[in-house]
């Protein structure tokens, strides 16, 4: 008996006193023992423990094909732990949607906003096929890109092109029940992958993005206008599709997808401000990327969320991270689809302390005191790729003013329409302080030389 | 200054024109002008893009204005390295990727607005009135060359034809057009993709040595032809222009295909050139249905405009002119 209440002492007591740092995959797979079976059970997708449990060790998912992640490293907090098995158990997740008859809605393009408006609708599960773009890295697998260039796409594109192969191949995600396409103003490379994606059969009701040509504050009242005509053809399909038409819904919609943005948000800022970073740079972007859709279960999302701001809240008050005292700040531009990279920035004495990945819109509060769409609109002019390069990085110009950015990285991918254009502006604008320019390589192409070139920059800084 | 820049097939010239400035289509593909051009952008920006903005630079104190659209996405931000680079005046217009005619319209009317302020200069009714005119007037002479051009047999050269269109593309659209007259009994052929620039010429030649190119969809060349201004307006401008077939771009793109595959039937064409600039989305992920929905042969074309490889070109074409045969 006392042995075994000592067991299950240690086992709810480990994670509480366990000091912060980055674990591999190995190390994870021992700590896992100490999770007590109850929390397995507590923690479960769509509110059903049943079948919706999703808490096991990172090599779980290795073991299903992400090789990557025995080379990674991952926060040793219970609260990451929640958030990687849920997120790399979406897939699953979303078959069981369609399996129990909820309605699976592509929103492609956007990048944060038209699910605000699919989640006002009870039991349809909004999803973002382009977030497949991690897959080939985490997988170290080209099977994916190489469909994508069987299918027409050039080898120099956006990794995002996995996309247009998991539609072909199937097996990534279920046939949705409605695709919204948008496109417009943003990115080329997307918007003809979502061309092809349709000429394979699958309809899609397509949406315009506006060009902001002002800045974010001062652009023409009629901006706002056209997208609240495009949200309210999202909102008329989905009428259509459900038979419920409830405005009402997108209040509370509204009221949640702002609680998690201001919780990603405070999590980001404990982390940035914090003299010992107390969250690594890998589940940070991961955290930040929730904020597109949940992970195509909102509900549980934000309480992982909550669990991980509690943790980086207690990390923070006790003055612990991951990281040593002196790593230095870095801001990094446009999202990395190889996550090793965020590890081996952090391995070179560097830690992130201002991103701009591209979903500006997707962090942005929405209004609560205006007409919905109004307020969906307004979030969305905010949006990162609509606009100047300039606006676009005029959060990470005022870090370097403020001399709180010492650095700046940006990653690109070969062929990307807007990397080629605005890296070397980024760069000139940027020029109080190093710029390392990188171009992402393709899964399980990180060389040396790649190792040699952040590590120097980091010799730069230092 | 006299040029008023304008880089995209949805600007209406005679809006252009309506201040004044001569309007010049940034259509250039010269090693030097990339050359110059990718001291601001990366190497994997679009060769037109690189060299449009490498002709700027170089030419700064010809331009009053420049004026874009946000159809190709690296045309677009083109206009950002514009403004932090230069002092030229810039304005880039929404083209909506899907069908909203009310933005382009509401677009137009801002732009029009814009260019009043720069040229200080009312544009009226009356002027629009006589731009239209001049530059339908112009459309109607090289319309009737492009009749030529379609005829089969095939009367001139697309070489020949490109050369005389520089002059609209330029706004010298006073001057005479002289084209002798080259019937070719070669296998007739449609030539579609990325832009053909000033410089790209030879290729024309090339590409005419084996094969008669009797039609075409090809910013830099014949798409300005498919602009007909019914009504002398701002009003009639939009619509012309809006209206006009669409581009690739365009969402969905089933248009696009639709009225090509008409042209290439009444052309009477037996094979696809498919010409794209290195890194041109729009084109180049579309080759592939290109070749299946037009049931024809295709010679893909790729360039970066340094036109180094003409003689390994030659033979693929000389073989694919066989093949036709």
């Amino acid at each position: 008996m006392p042995r075994c209440w000592l067991k299950e002492f240690m086992k709810s007591t480990w994670f509480e006193v366990a000091r912060p740092q980055k674990i591999d995959l190995n190390d994870w797979s021992q700590h896992f023992r100490l999770v007590r079976d109850e929390q397995i059970k507590e923690f479960n997708y769509y509110h059903n423990p049943e079948w919706g449990i999703y808490l096991s060790p990172p090599a779980t998912f290795m073991v299903y094909g992400a090789r990557e992640l025995k080379r990674l490293k991952f926060d040793n907090s219970l609260a990451s732990l929640r958030m990687w098995g849920f997120v790399f158990n979406e897939s699953e997740r979303l078959f069981r949607a369609k399996q129990m008859g909820k309605r699976v809605i592509a929103t492609m393009g956007d990048l944060g906003t038209v699910p605000v408006i699919i989640m006002a609708f009870p039991n349809c599960i909004p999803f973002y096929p382009e977030c497949i773009w991690w897959t080939p890295f985490f997988k170290e697998s080209t099977v994916l890109l190489d469909t994508a260039t069987e299918l027409g796409i050039p080898e120099a594109a956006c990794f995002s092109k996995a996309t247009l192969a998991a539609f072909h191949k199937k097996a990534y995600f279920p046939k949705p029940d409605l695709i919204f396409a948008s496109t417009g103003a943003s990115c080329d490379d997307y918007s003809c992958i979502m061309q092809l994606v349709n000429d394979l059969g699958y309809e899609m009701l397509w949406l315009e993005i506006p060009f902001r040509r002002h800045n974010d504050e001062q652009y023409p009242d009629r901006f706002e206008e056209y997208l609240i005509s495009e949200y309210e053809r999202v909102w008329n399909k989905m009428v259509e599709l459900t038979v419920i038409n409830d405005k009402t819904g997108l209040i509370p919609s509204i009221k949640k997808a702002n609680r998690l943005r201001s919780l990603a948000e405070r999590i980001k800022q404990l982390t940035y401000e914090a003299p010992i970073t107390p969250l690594p740079a890998l589940e940070l972007m991961t955290i930040e990327f929730g904020n597109l859709y949940g992970y195509a279960d909102l509900d549980e999302w934000l309480d992982i969320v909550e669990m991980i701001n509690e943790t980086v809240a207690k990390r923070v008050e006790k003055g612990i991270g991951v990281l040593k005292q002196n790593a230095i700040p870095i801001a990094w531009i446009t999202p990395s689809a190889d996550p090793l990279l965020l590890n081996l920035v952090e391995d070179c004495g560097l830690r992130i302390v201002g991103t701009e990945y591209v979903i500006n819109q997707a962090l942005v509060p929405i209004e609560e005191n205006v007409e919905p769409f109004r307020a969906l609109a307004r979030s969305f002019m905010k949006a990162s790729l609509i606009g100047s390069t300039q606006e676009r990085i005029k959060r990470i110009i005022e870090g370097v003013k403020n001399e709180r950015i010492k650095g700046v990285l940006v990653t690109n991918m070969l062929g990307c329409s807007h990397c080629a254009m605005e890296t070397r502006l980024i760069e000139k604008m940027l020029s109080k302080v190093p710029v390392l320019s990188i171009d992402v390589p393709v899964p399980f192409g990180i060389t040396e030389q790649l190792r040699t070139r952040i590590a120097a920059f980091a010799e730069t800084l230092r | 200054m006299e040029l008023i820049g304008y880089t995209c097939s949805y600007t209406p010239v005679e809006l252009l024109a309506a201040t004044g400035f001569k309007p010049y289509r940034l259509l250039h593909g010269n090693v030097g002008f990339i050359t110059l051009g990718e001291k601001s952008v990366r190497v994997d920006a679009c060769p037109l893009v690189k060299s449009n903005l490498g002709y700027i630079m170089a030419n700064q104190k010809k331009f009053a204005a420049v004026v874009g659209s946000t159809g190709c996405d690296m045309a677009r931000r083109m206009f950002d390295v514009l403004k932090e680079l230069t002092n030229i005046p810039v304005y880039l217009f929404n083209n909506p990727r899907t069908d909203k005619p009310t933005i382009f319209y509401d677009e137009i009317d801002w732009l029009a607005g814009e260019l009043e302020c720069l040229s200080n200069k009312k544009i009226n009714s009356e002027i629009l009135g006589t731009e239209i005119d001049r530059w339908e007037n112009a459309r109607n002479r090289y319309r009737r060359l492009d009749q030529k051009r379609a005829s089969n047999p095939s009367l001139i050269s697309t070489a020949d034809f490109h050369r005389a269109v520089m002059n609209y593309h330029k706004g010298e659209i006073g001057s005479a057009i002289n084209i002798n007259e080259n019937q070719s009994d070669k296998p007739r052929i449609y030539l579609l993709g990325s832009s053909i620039p000033y410089e790209a010429n030879q290729i024309l030649e090339l590409l005419e040595l084996d094969l008669a190119i009797v039609g075409d969809f090809n910013c830099g060349i014949s798409r300005f032809l498919n602009i007909n201004i019914k009504e002398k307006s701002l009003n009639g401008i939009k619509v012309a222009y809006y209206n006009q077939p669409p581009c690739i771009f365009k969402r969905p793109n089933q248009p696009f295909y639709e009225f090509i595959g008409t042209q290439i039937k009444e052309l009477e064409c037996k094979g696809i050139i498919a010409w794209t600039l290195d890194y041109c989305d729009s084109y180049e992920f579309e080759l592939k249905r290109i070749g299946r929905i037009f049931e024809l042969p295709v010679l893909r074309i790729r360039s970066d405009l340094s036109f180094q490889n003409l003689s390994q070109l030659k033979t693929r074409i000389g073989a694919f002119a066989e093949m036709l045969a």
